[in-house]
């Protein structure tokens, strides 16, 4: 069941964790260190939650030393759970206005 | 030195110390029927009149026509021309808010802020660009960010605020501690009719006017009288402005 997996996805460890920190695009590493995470779980709770649509990989960045770095970002708002009739989740996504203005905001700030 | 863009409304880039910080952004707020919409049309129209200086004119709560109205019913004549050669843009409520929703006509914003031959930007109102976030933090942050867009594409921006009584007790918003100015547009009845004041509280970097002056909506728009002791608010009556 779809919704079960979600929840099972969300229920791992720093799953949770990183979703809140990813309100602004991280990468992998940023992620790690911020949330003392070791490195592979991070891999995986990032592709996880990448393929239930939690969380999107926002951009492919230079590093300083030229290398193309991955930034993923929360794609989502809230989850809410109801147990009311059959067991349901509906997923809130970001609304676009501030992914909009998030992304030209970052254009800027990149200059 | 600090750039200005100068309103070119008699008597106000006075009190502001000559102009509006160049690339700030201002509130201005005011009950309505205080005129703000009317310092917003004034501001994009004496840009292109006076300083050559094209405007973007964002309004969520008129259409295309009523804000031609507005402006000709003041003796903004050339405002349709000036639309016409493209001197100012706008989006009115029926495209930011029509057809397509808000999201798809921001692309479009956003593409025309990047396009460097605007230098004026009026925002009418800031309570409905509000409604397109969720909680107080959300607004707060995209209030920023917004501006910051608007300052990094120099942009010169008056923002509208529906901001009610300002005295005795003042119920400020976040929004003016956020933005650079804060101008306040009040009236109040008397015998003789309204009266009209400005009160520019606040403008980063300038060494500004506080007192509170009176101003005059008539055609021509917004005039800003100097000799503010004269008419002071506690000063009931007899105004020979009015």
């Amino acid at each position: 069941m779809a919704s079960v997996d979600l929840l099972r996805t969300l229920g791992n460890k720093y799953s949770a964790e990183i979703l809140d920190a990813a309100d602004e695009p991280q990468s992998a590493q940023d992620l790690s260190d911020e949330l003392d995470i070791p490195i592979a779980t991070c891999y995986r709770r990032i592709d996880e939650l990448t393929e239930h649509g939690l969380l999107e990989l926002h951009d492919s960045i230079l590093s300083e030393d030229r290398r193309r770095i991955k930034v993923y970002r929360r794609n989502v708002e809230s989850v809410t759970v109801d147990f009311d009739q059959s067991m349901g989740i509906s997923v809130e996504e970001r609304s676009e206005v501030t992914n909009k203005l998030d992304e030209a905001w970052r254009t800027l700030s990149e200059g | 030195m600090i750039e200005l863009t100068k309103t070119g409304i008699d008597g106000l880039d006075e009190i502001l110390n000559g102009g509006i910080v160049k690339d700030s952004t201002t509130l201005v707020s005011g009950n309505p029927g205080a005129g703000k919409s009317i310092l917003g049309l004034q501001y994009i129209y004496n840009g292109v009149d006076m300083f050559d200086e094209k405007g973007i004119y964002l309004s969520f709560e008129e259409n295309q026509q009523d804000l031609r109205e507005a402006a000709e019913s003041i003796g903004f004549d050339k405002w349709p021309e000036f639309v016409e050669r493209g001197d100012i843009l706008i989006y009115d409520k029926k495209q930011l808010l029509g057809e397509n929703d808000f999201s798809s006509s921001l692309d479009m914003l956003l593409e025309d802020f990047r396009d460097s031959e605007y230098e004026r930007l009026v925002l009418d109102s800031l309570a409905m660009f509000n409604l397109f976030f969720d909680d107080e933090r959300e607004r707060r942050t995209y209030l920023l960010k917004f501006s910051d867009i608007l300052k990094e594409n120099g942009l010169t921006t008056l923002m509208t605020n529906e901001q009610g009584a300002v005295f005795p007790k003042s119920d400020i918003g976040l929004e003016n501690y956020l933005t650079d100015g804060n101008i306040y547009l009040l009236q109040t009845p008397t015998e003789s009719g309204v009266k009209r004041y400005v009160w520019v509280a606040k403008m980063r970097k300038q060494d500004i006017k506080t007192d509170i002056f009176p101003m005059e909506i008539s055609w021509g728009g917004i005039t800003v009288h100097q000799n503010a002791s004269e008419f002071s608010m506690m000063n009931r009556g007899d105004s020979p402005i009015e």
